[in-house]
This record gives structure tokens, C-alpha cells and sequence, in this order.
């Protein structure tokens, strides 16, 4: 008997047991469609955190003011935290110690040209804003002329405000789309030329920064004000030290360079006693130790869900190898007839072989559409990002087959060894 | 001329437990093309055990078995299933179709393993030799015992063995049934076909030309049958019996009624 007949013999033999075929089929269709479907989430968060860090840039480093060492000291020592929290009110818990000013970032970037390409300090707050009757909150950060470049952001309506804008500490600001949307109700309305009450003060929208989504963990990039930060310093916040910086390195390799260097410089200017770095009083991130954070974490989730759909793919085989036993015991008389007339123990071998790698192929194709859909319906219903692999899809395709392979050698091995008297006469 | 079948000093054994049982013991029969051969004996002389031997589906202890001149005593389980397939066509008591499968398909099956390419018009040329042209796609469970058995004897004849092998082919079935079976082996002896059966029934056997005798795994006698029966003749006489029957019937319904 060639391969083709022994396929539709293989066929009809499962279509005259449909239901029990469905059934067996169940565990391959859930165990494919999980691995496709936790595939795809696992690439569809690692492409997007890899695209927001990218979207900070590449070359960035960010150095923090205040240790988390330093705040926790702070919390015990009420006495001294009194007396200094008044003059320094910084949003990234800079503490007693933020010390880092203008000067500090100045003499960064006149100082290692040769690794820093620019630089940009900031300052951030929260603050309350208004527009004839909206009220609403958002984020202020003030910073330099050098921010959009630093940090790639583009400004798609009006301009960036200028030098003799930040020199002046005038009131001018650039939005994010979400400004307008909080203020006007709709996101895609410009408001260059407008006015916008910060903390009651008034300020004259001269640019819109272009729409950059919500970062990987889920903090809105266009929900902000950005404005001088002389001004913000001044006129706002009333603070003479900064948050943090921004730093662009000429290029990658100088990363490391830029980094020991710039400690090195802080440590000296602000007279820390060693232990370097418990004693720092400034935290260095780079963008890249953020992604490899992010995506060391999105691994894991995925090869831990990975596994759990592959341990259901083993348990699916594990029940195709179930109903192929049974189905080789319920059917050895059939087994018997057809070995009396002249069947090979190798034409047996093959159509129970077939029978199971056929219920997994279909099991997996199946599995394969609801993945597959499963993604899609997430990343449009859901809102997750979902990509499917067409690499996750071929596997799952050959490991389905496979198991339907490995677990149907048994049970086929089984019936092709039945002697065919014993087999005539079994009841 | 040689004989079809050959077998010389057949010994088959089973080991029961810690007994032996010697299922076949030093038998030799020779059986020649165109016979029409019963072989008879009560149940545990051994029949069965010889009948698998001569189909192919199991392997002497000892001895020599030839068809055709072939030595098959000692072929592996890939040898056995080609001799089964090309040159002995079963019939079971049980009929032994598959289910689920129609007359056709069932008829066409041991040419599907026997790579035959005109097999579907040679299974209903012997569908139709059977008597059986208008139910080819009749599933057994829509088919009577005896239509069953025909098909079952369409699926032994249809890629023309050298032997058709037939195990109480009407064991299961009515008298009238029995003899439309024998009728259709009787015709194909006379055509030349080589027909061997297993009964205990004697009737039966008489439809044969020729009646070995089994007990205790030998021989006991080989002999040719004088008063044979033919299965169109006592058909006749069968048809005659009801006739007058029912004719009586309807006389003794007449008496009552007058």
C-alpha cells in the first residue's frame, strides 16, 4: 500500500470516531495556540520597550539627583530633614542632599567634549494649569534649549523656545498633545498661540511637541509642559537645584567613559567621602541598562509561559498516545482482518502513525488559527501589542507533528505486532 | 504434476502452562489444483490449527510446507502477509468484513495492499459473480448473513488467488443461506478453482469432492466423497419442499374453511 492510500485509510479511520477525534485534538489546539499567542505577547512587549528606549535615544545617559541610601537616612532623622526640606522640594526625592545645580551641568558639558555631546538639566513638578474654564494637572519639566536634541523629541506645530527665551526666563512653554486634550478635550487641537495658566501665572504656548506615546511603564510622554528652565526655577518653583540631566554621549562606546567620568567629577565637586558609590549623592542610568532590565524581564515572563504551553503540548501528546491505545485495543479486530488478507506489519505501523500525526497536524493548524486570532484580538481589543512569529508558528507546526510522531510509535508498534490470529478472535 | 499444497511431517506446538500441547502432530497432506477438499474433525483435533497453517497465518514447529513449489514454513511475518495477500483468498465464519466500510471498499481491500491497479473493476466483477452488482454500496450492517458471507467470498476471489481457504464459511448461517454459499464454491471448483474448507458439519462436507479426517493432530482418513451433494440440485429440492408445503397449507386452510 503506498503513502496515499494509507493516508485516506488513515482518514476514514478517524472520521468514523469524529467526536473522539475532536477530543484528542483539544489538548494539541490549546497547547499550539498558548505557545503562539504567549509568543507573540512576549515579542510584542519586547519590541516595544526596545522601540520606546530607542525613541529616548540610544547615547543617553540620566543622572538623577539624591540615593536612595540618602533618602532612607533622611526618614529616620526627622530633626535634619526639617531644616533643609524647605529650601529643597525636589520631585525625584532628592532629599537633603540634592545638591546638584546649573553649574554642575555646565561644567559637565564644558568639560568632556571629547565623550559628551550635550547635554540638557531639568527640572520636574507637578502643576495645575487652566484654560478659560478647564482646570486640570500635568507635569512640568523645565529644561534648556538642547532638550529636543538630547532627548529626540520633535516639536511638529509652532517652534521650541529659544536661547533669549531661556536667558530671559520668559513665560513661554512647549505641549504635549495630552495638554490639549485635558484643555480643550481633543488631543489633535493646536495650541500654539495660546495661553495656558500654570500655577496661575500666565504662559504663552509657543510649539507642540509631536505625539510620543506612553513609555514601556506606562507613564503618558505627552502629558507635559515643557518650558525654560530658568523660568520654571524662578517664576515657578522657586529652587535653586536640579533634578536631574540629561546627557548625549558622542557615541555608544563612550557610554562607560562619560559615566566614570562625570562621578568622578561629581564626587570631587560636592566633597563625598568615600564609600563610592553608597555615598554618592547622584544615581547614573544608562538607557541601555533600562532595556536589558526590561527585556531580561520580558524573557523571563516569556520562556516561563513558554514553558507552561509546552508542558500542555506534552500533556496533549500524552493523550493522543491515551485514545491511540485505546483505539488500537477497540479496533484489533479490525486489525486482525486486515493483517489476514495481506496487510505488511508495516502497512499497520503506518496507518495508525499517520492516524495520530494526522490529529496533531490538524490539532496544531487549529491551534495555530486561534493563536493566532488570540493575538490579534488582543493587540486591537486589548490594546496589548502582539506579534506574531512566523518562526513560533513553524515550530509549533513541527513540534505538534512531532508529538503525534513520537507519542503514536508506541501504540502503532503495538498494533502492527498483534498476531493475526490472536487478533481474529479477540472480542 | 506437483501438488498445490504440500505439506510434509507438520508438527505444531503450544506450551500451555507447564503442559505441551501438541496441536499438530507429524501430519502430511498433499492437495492439488482443482480440488474441492472438507477437512473434517471434532473440535480440538487440530483443524483449526492446520487451517491457519495452510492460510499463511501461522508458522509450523516443524516440518515442510510448499505452495506452489515455495517453502513457507519458515517465512518472517513480511513474507507471510504477501503469500496471504497474493495467493489465498479467506473466508471466515464470522465474515470478518470490516465495518463502517461498503461491499466495495471491503472487496477492494486486500488489493489495496496488494498494490493491484484495476482493483475497483475486479471487485465488482466479483461482486457481481457473487450476486451482489446491486448492493456495492451496502454497508454489513445493512446486508443479511448470507449477503455478508457472498461478500466476503467477493473479497477472496476478486484478484484470483491460487488457493480460496474457507474456515466454517456456514457456521453462522440457515440452511438455505448454507447452500447458496456451497452453490457459489461448488461453481467456483468447476471453474477450476481450488477450494479448501474446515466444517464438523457432514453435510457440508458432502458438497466437497474430497474428505480428510482429522483427530488428534494426524490424519485418521482421506478419502473421496461418494454421494456427493449439489448444492443446485438440493437448492431445487428445497424450493419443491416449500411448494408442497405451502400448498398444503392452503389445502388444510381450504378444508377448514369448506
Amino acid at each position: 500500500m503506498n503513502l496515499i492510500e494509507s493516508f485516506r485509510v488513515s482518514i476514514r479511520g478517524l472520521a468514523n470516531n469524529k467526536m473522539r477525534s475532536a477530543l484528542t485534538m483539544l489538548g494539541i489546539i490549546i497547547g499550539v495556540g498558548v505557545v503562539i499567542l504567549v509568543v507573540a505577547i512576549g515579542e510584542g512587549a519586547t519590541r516595544r520597550v526596545t522601540e520606546t528606549v530607542n525613541s529616548l535615544g540610544t547615547n543617553l545617559l540620566t543622572v538623577f539627583a539624591g540615593s536612595s541610601r540618602v533618602r532612607a537616612s533622611a526618614a529616620t532623622t526627622t530633626s535634619s530633614t526639617s531644616t533643609s526640606s524647605s529650601t529643597s522640594t525636589s520631585t525625584s526625592g532628592g532629599g537633603m542632599t540634592n545638591r546638584m545645580t546649573m553649574d554642575d551641568s555646565n561644567q559637565i558639558a564644558a568639560q568632556f567634549k571629547k565623550t559628551i555631546d550635550a547635554v540638557a538639566p531639568s527640572v520636574n513638578s507637578n502643576v495645575t494649569i487652566r484654560s478659560g474654564n478647564a482646570n486640570s494637572t500635568t507635569r512640568v519639566t523645565g529644561t534648556t534649549v538642547d532638550y529636543p536634541y538630547v532627548k529626540s523629541i520633535e516639536v511638529d506645530r509652532g517652534r521650541f523656545f529659544n536661547e533669549a527665551e531661556q536667558e530671559g526666563s520668559r513665560k513661554v512653554c512647549v505641549a504635549g498633545t495630552t495638554i490639549a486634550e485635558k484643555l480643550m478635550g481633543d488631543a489633535h487641537i493646536d495650541l500654539t498661540g495660546q495661553t495656558i495658566a500654570v500655577n496661575g501665572q500666565n504662559f504663552q504656548v509657543v510649539g507642540m511637541q509631536a505625539p510620543k506615546g506612553a513609555t514601556s511603564w506606562g507613564q503618558d510622554q505627552d502629558d507635559i509642559l515643557i518650558v525654560p528652565i530658568t523660568t520654571a526655577m524662578r517664576r515657578i518653583l522657586n529652587r535653586r537645584n536640579i533634578d536631574m540631566i540629561s546627557v548625549r554621549c558622542t557615541t555608544q562606546d563612550t557610554m562607560p567613559l562619560a559615566q566614570e567620568q562625570m562621578s568622578n567629577f561629581l564626587r570631587v565637586r560636592h566633597h563625598t567621602p568615600p564609600p563610592y558609590p553608597d555615598n554618592d549623592d547622584f544615581k547614573i542610568f544608562s538607557q541601555t541598562d533600562l532595556l536589558q532590565t526590561q527585556q531580561s524581564v520580558t524573557g523571563t515572563m516569556t520562556s516561563l509561559l513558554s514553558a507552561v504551553a509546552v508542558i500542555s503540548l506534552v500533556v496533549g501528546g500524552i493523550g493522543i498516545m491515551n485514545i491511540m491505545l485505546v483505539s488500537v485495543t477497540e479496533r484489533t479486530r479490525e486489525i486482525g482482518i486486515r493483517k489476514a488478507i495481506g496487510a505488511t506489519p508495516r502497512d499497520i505501523l503506518l496507518q495508525f502513525l499517520i492516524e495520530s500525526s494526522i490529529l496533531s497536524l490538524i490539532g496544531g493548524l487549529i491551534g495555530i488559527g486561534l493563536g493566532v486570532s488570540g493575538a490579534y484580538l488582543l493587540a486591537t481589543v486589548g490594546g496589548w501589542s502582539a506579534i506574531v512569529n512566523m518562526t513560533a508558528v513553524v515550530a509549533a507546526v513541527a513540534v505538534s507533528v512531532g508529538v503525534g510522531l513520537f507519542f503514536g510509535i508506541y501504540p502503532a508498534s503495538k498494533a502492527a505486532q498483534l498476531h493475526p490470529i490472536v487478533a481474529l478472535r479477540f472480542e | 504434476m506437483p501438488p498445490l499444497l504440500s505439506l510434509r511431517d507438520i508438527y505444531k506446538t503450544y506450551v500451555m502452562g507447564d503442559q505441551v500441547v501438541r496441536a499438530l502432530d507429524g501430519l502430511s497432506v498433499d492437495i492439488h489444483e482443482g480440488e474441492f477438499v472438507a477437512i473434517m474433525g471434532p473440535s480440538g483435533s487440530g483443524k483449526s490449527t492446520l487451517m491457519h497453517i495452510i492460510g499463511c497465518l501461522d508458522a509450523p514447529t516443524e516440518g515442510s510446507y510448499l505452495i506452489d513449489g515455495v517453502e513457507v514454513a519458515d517465512m518472517d511475518d513480511f513474507e507471510l502477509a504477501k503469500i496471504r495477500n497474493q495467493k489465498i483468498g479467506f473466508v471466515f465464519q464470522g465474515f470478518n468484513l470490516l465495518a463502517r466500510t461498503t461491499a466495495l471498499e471491503n472487496v477492494e481491500l486486500p488489493m489495496l495492499y496488494g498494490h493491484r491497479k484495476d482493483r475497483r473493476a475486479r471487485a465488482i466483477r466479483a461482486l457481481e459473480r457473487v450476486g451482489l452488482g446491486n448492493r456495492l454500496d451496502h454497508r454489513p450492517n445493512e446486508l443479511s448473513g448470507g449477503q455478508q458471507q457472498r461478500v466476503a467470498i467477493a473479497r477472496a476471489i476478486a484478484s484470483e488467488p491460487r488457493l480460496i481457504l474457507a474456515d466454517e464459511p456456514t457456521g453462522n448461517l440457515a440452511s438455505l443461506q448454507s447452500e447458496e454459499i456451497m452453490q457459489i464454491f461448488q461453481e467456483l471448483n468447476d471453474e477450476g478453482g481450488t477450494v479448501v474448507m474446515v466444517t464438523h458439519e457432514t453435510d457440508i462436507g458432502q458438497h466437497c469432492k474430497r474428505m480428510v479426517h482429522i483427530k488428534d493432530g494426524q490424519v485418521l482418513d482421506d478419502e473421496a466423497v461418494s454421494d456427493r451433494l449439489i448444492a443446485v440440485n438440493v437448492l431445487e429440492e428445497m424450493r419443491q419442499e416449500r411448494l408442497r408445503d405451502e400448498q398444503r397449507k392452503a389445502a388444510a386452510l381450504a378444508a377448514a374453511g369448506r
